[in-house]
């Protein structure tokens, strides 16, 4: 499978970091994004009319939606991380597949704006992303007094990938995450699965990896 | 903060009406509450990590003990850090299923709201005294703010933050059902709307 | 109050991606315009109508509020041929421009902000390096600084030790020499060019000249950006957002001696705009 990909788009880490999780090789086609706007050269406005990122190529299959991406990667690797099990997590997981568009639009514009200087109406996108930030917080307090920790089941799906990116990175909108405790618990077990990979402004959990003895430098620098 | 909202090995940003502090739960289980910054260069240690009994930062990894000492600089491992480069640390214990910080000493111990438990914690664009003003609410004796939603009793603790904002904690009748819990938390949403809504209108005026 | 940074040169914008609708920025809390004319020269203007001074060099265009003494400083490499010179783009940091600066000078910081690209535990040990303050050229190097680099090239499997050096020659930029792994005996060339928006706020322009045939030209600009961007979630939260000269507000240690030279260096030339002098 073939991705083009920004570094530093979230909408593109979605699909890194579900092909991830699921073990699928991706081969990356790092598009110019910014500052060269190559997203906007007419070769890939052939390939994706809407002039975003990220596109995904499989064989004849080519995709320019992030959300039809996520159901092609589980259907054909992990089948888990689709919610077919019962008749309300999948509406659920199609629900939060979704409403991940309104984060892109709200949070992801606010990003855009502040730190690429876009343009759009900072304010207006902050007050629209700060709704949707605790409309999530809601539905994850509601999901914790069910005992699942995830948006649609016990386990994550597609829908948790799909929300997860925008939301870590809200504060590079200059919306802070501080008073959502449910968020933050939910996105620390998505930084906890294994097979987890980071981007810029989204950082592993460092405390899961044991805390070095000033000796080791050394012997493995030896090794080597 | 609510204990539930804080697992072992996180630090979160414990928000104060002095502004945010560091507040963290070890491996063990042990509670702290510290200044958020780093004396090295400022960054703030509620991004930071808690690997076994210690804070370290997310910057260069400088790493603070529940006394607040610095136990360790990564890029001189083998130099023992003096004894003057600590962070700041204050009171905190946990009672009732609540986090309770104190700058100063303490008085006594924190207050006791029998036969309740804490709901959620949330944020609410108005003043603390807008809340305790406002129709649906009733003034205890001990400070908390009597409350009907969904047709539960619950109580509020309103803590003013530095931007002039509340944080709100909702507490909930101890017996309360799972679906009443999740009816009161979404009468809380529609209550916080309201508020905020009201405010708006008088900045209007 | 700007002070004697008043008189420094600054980037405002990549010449390369600069239209026919020009760019319209701030320096130093100043507005101002950067024109493209029908002839393609550029013309730099205050919102009162004062004509800036103009630079073209490395890749951006540069300008300055007051009467520079000096001309911009060289970077010799820049002209080297066989290096590929590579823009960057601009990014917004909400921090003051000489804590973006102190950030590129640090190595430190690389095993928990760029974990298994510039560094990795256990390798944290920052060993002994040189530092001075040039006083013929006025700036600040730091040389023989060695860290341990987990990844050093895209094909490299194991870690190796990377040289480098770091040189400041104006109040809001750095030059980064680091080992070139495609020549080794040449440097290849990182710099940090900081535009200072406001005390608390600037746009980050870095930008490349680099020994490399191999790798895509985006490729290059997306390395970079991805470091440059696990350092902004650092920079926006430091307290204060000002850089502190006050000794008694922050702790350095052996590690920290380019940023303590580069403080000193600072309060020496009174180039104060975004730096904190007394503890509040």
């Amino acid at each position: 499978m073939k991705l083009y990909d920004y570094i530093l788009s979230p909408s593109c880490y979605k699909i890194r970091l579900m092909a991830s999780l699921l073990g699928v090789p991706l081969t990356l086609r790092p598009v110019d994004f910014h500052p060269g706007e190559e997203h906007l050269t007419p070769e890939f406005l052939a390939l994706n009319p809407a002039g975003t990122l990220p596109i995904l190529a499989d064989g004849g299959l080519l995709l320019t939606e992030t959300s039809a991406m996520l159901v092609h990667l589980a259907t054909s690797a992990g089948p888990d991380w689709l919610a077919r099990h019962d008749p309300q997590a999948a509406a659920s997981e199609q629900q939060w597949l979704s409403f991940a568009h309104r984060l892109t639009a709200s949070l992801g514009g606010a990003r855009l704006c502040d730190m690429f200087q876009r343009p759009g109406d900072l304010a207006s996108l902050q007050r629209q992303g700060i709704m949707a930030l605790r409309e999530l917080e809601v539905r994850l307090f509601e999901q914790r007094l069910r005992q699942q920790a995830f948006l649609a089941s016990d386990r994550p799906t597609i829908a948790d990938i799909a929300c997860f990116p925008h939301v870590v990175l809200a504060p590079d909108g200059g919306i802070s995450l501080d008073p959502y405790p449910s968020i933050r618990l939910w996105q620390r077990s998505i930084r906890g699965l294994p097979g987890f990979i980071e981007m810029p402004g989204i950082y592993r959990r460092h405390e899961l990896s044991e805390e070095p003895d000033p000796d080791a430098a050394n012997e493995t620098a030896e090794q080597v | 903060m609510l204990s539930a909202d804080l697992p072992p090995m996180t630090v979160v940003p414990a928000l104060m009406p002095q502004g945010p502090f560091a507040l963290w739960r070890s491996e063990s289980g042990i509670l702290s509450l510290q200044a958020d910054r780093c004396p090295h260069r400022g960054m703030r240690l509620s991004h930071g990590f808690v690997r076994g009994e210690a804070l370290s930062c997310i910057y260069h990894g400088w790493r603070y003990a529940q006394n607040g000492r610095c136990l360790k600089i990564p890029a001189h491992p083998r130099l023992e850090p003096p004894e003057a480069i600590r962070v700041e640390t204050y009171a905190v214990t946990e009672s009732g299923g609540l986090i309770w910080g104190c700058l100063e000493t303490p008085a006594g111990a924190p207050p006791n709201f029998d036969g309740f438990a804490p709901l959620r914690m949330m944020s609410v664009k108005v003043s603390p005294q807008m809340i305790a003003t406002s129709d649906e609410v009733d003034r205890r004796a001990d400070g908390a703010l009597a409350i009907e939603l969904a047709g539960q009793h619950c109580l509020f603790l309103a803590r003013a933050q530095p931007d002039g904002s509340t944080l709100l904690f909702c507490l909930i009748e101890e017996a309360a059902a799972p679906e009443a819990r999740i009816a009161v938390s979404r009468a809380l949403e529609l209550f916080r709307c309201r508020l905020e809504a009201d405010d708006l209108q008088k900045e209007a005026l | 109050m700007i002070g004697p940074m008043m008189d420094a040169w600054y980037p405002v914008a990549l010449e390369s991606r600069l239209g026919t609708n020009g760019r319209s920025t701030r320096l130093m809390d100043t507005p101002l315009h950067v024109a493209r004319l029908n002839g393609g020269a550029i013309e730099i203007r205050t919102e009162d109508g004062r004509a800036l001074p103009v630079r073209l060099r490395y890749g951006h265009v540069w300008t300055s509020l007051g009467a520079p003494t000096t001309d911009l400083f060289d970077i010799p490499e820049a002209d080297q041929p066989g290096r590929r010179l590579v823009e960057v783009g601009v990014v917004r940091v909400r921090c003051s421009p000489l804590r973006a600066v102190e950030n590129f000078l640090d190595i430190a910081h690389f095993p928990f902000v760029h974990t298994d690209i510039l560094g990795a535990e256990p390798h944290t040990e920052v060993e002994k390096y040189e530092v001075e303050i040039r006083e013929k050229e006025d700036e600040v190097w730091a040389t023989q600084v060695k860290f341990y680099q987990p990844q050093a090239a895209k094909s490299a499997s194991t870690g190796i030790t990377t040289d480098y050096m770091y040189r400041v020659p104006a109040p809001t930029c750095s030059v980064l020499y680091k080992t070139c792994p495609a020549r080794p005996g040449e440097w290849d060339v990182i710099t940090l060019f900081v535009q200072p928006l406001a005390e608390d706020l600037c746009d980050v322009w870095p930008w490349m000249a680099l020994f490399d045939d191999e790798s895509p030209m985006t490729d290059l600009i997306h390395f970079q950006q991805m470091i440059f961007l696990q350092d902004r979630s650092i920079l926006e939260n430091q307290i204060p957002r000002l850089l502190p000269l006050d000794p008694g507000m922050e702790i350095p240690t052996r590690a920290d001696l380019t940023s303590v030279a580069y403080r000193r260096w600072l309060k020496r030339h009174n180039y104060t705009y975004g730096a904190q002098l007394v503890a509040q």
